[in-house]
């Protein structure tokens, strides 16, 4: 014998089923209102590289617009490109240091510099001398001394030391 | 004629669900958005003025106007060694406790003893208020092996002080030596 459909239920209302949406609804205000209560206008100037660890400190100056310098445990960089290895500046080789100063890091820096001067004159856009300095929290006192020296010399005299901020 | 019911009263009353669909579209554009741009990790920076003679046009010192024989400057220094800080001025040094060794000496577990410190130089800022040109800066110097969160803890330590619940500004404006010791 042939299949026969069941006739209890062919007759069978078609129920629709609605998705309740409510408890969806209220996850998503919920995580809508928090995200726009961390949500800052400026968007990120500064973005933390992937290379260090930034010390902490308890100031709450907002972070300003500059020249990016990055001193890890392994090299410096600036505008996220190398410029020279960390071992050679801590062993103060004679082919990178001058008296105290990075000479790689320095011919970089003028570059920049004379960039933004170009742009002074051609377009009116203020050169701020403002660097910002991203130091591995590790980092000796005269290694951060001899990229700060640099920097003075360079041109970029203003000098920004990013910090993560502690809450507490 | 007599009074008829209006026939309304037999219409159905339907239960209508909200439409939440567009809502639901906002939703789902908006949290992506203000995800990707939020910023879970607050960062911050510490303005730090060159000394005038490394930088050539680092912020102009006040006191620099004045002939030189009227100023006196108080060119507070806070020097940080592996035993601890020492405290010094144009004029002297100051001593720890026993009247020698640092100003304030690492804690007895080996860390610094960054509110004494804190302690310390509110005493000095006391003291130096309108006699100094320069009573809200202070010159850092430090031992070369001296690591970079220690120096931003006595920056923090410098800049502000927590006296029972009320902040009183101490010396925000840091500069660094460039002489290593």
């Amino acid at each position: 014998m042939a299949f026969v459909p069941s006739k209890i239920k062919k007759h069978k209302s078609e129920l629709e089923v609605g998705l309740n949406l409510t408890s969806m609804m209220d996850m998503f205000t919920i995580i809508l209102v928090f995200l726009i209560k961390n949500y800052s206008t400026e968007g990120q100037l500064i973005t933390p590289s992937d290379f260090l660890h930034l010390p902490y400190s308890n100031i709450q100056k907002a972070p300003e617009k500059g020249l990016d310098v990055i001193v890890s445990k392994q090299l410096i960089m600036v505008n996220n490109e190398p410029v020279v290895p960390m071992t050679d500046v801590v062993k103060n080789d004679p082919t990178v240091m001058d008296r105290g100063v990075i000479k790689p890091l320095r011919e970089k820096l003028l570059y920049f510099s004379n960039q933004s001067k170009k742009m002074e004159v051609d377009y009116g856009i203020k050169f701020s001398g403002k660097v910002t300095i991203q130091g591995d929290k590790e980092l000796p006192y005269s290694e951060l001394v001899k990229v700060i020296r640099t920097c003075g010399l360079a041109d970029y005299p203003n000098l920004r030391l990013v910090v993560y901020r502690q809450t507490d | 004629m007599a009074f008829k019911p209006s026939l309304r009263r037999h219409l159905k009353m339907e239960s209508t669900d909200l439409n939440l669909t567009p809502i639901m579209n906002l939703m789902v554009v908006l949290i992506p958005m203000l995800l990707t741009n939020s910023q879970f990790i607050k960062l911050a920076i510490i303005d730090l003025n060159l000394p005038p003679a490394a930088g050539a046009s680092a912020t102009a010192n006040p006191a620099a106007e004045l002939p030189k024989e009227v100023q006196r400057s108080l060119d507070l220094t806070i020097s940080i060694t592996d035993r601890g800080f020492y405290i010094s001025s144009a004029l002297a040094v100051l001593h720890g406790i026993d009247g020698k060794g640092p100003t304030i000496p690492k804690k007895d577990d080996g860390t610094y003893d960054f509110k004494q410190l804190s302690q310390k130089l509110l005493e000095v800022k006391q003291k130096a208020q309108g006699v100094f040109p320069d009573a809200d800066a202070v010159v850092l110097q430090a031992e070369k092996d001296i690591q970079y969160q220690t120096l931003v803890d006595t920056m923090d330590a410098a800049r502000v002080v927590d006296v029972g619940g009320e902040v009183r500004e101490l010396f925000p404006r840091v500069a660094l030596s460039a002489g290593v010791m």
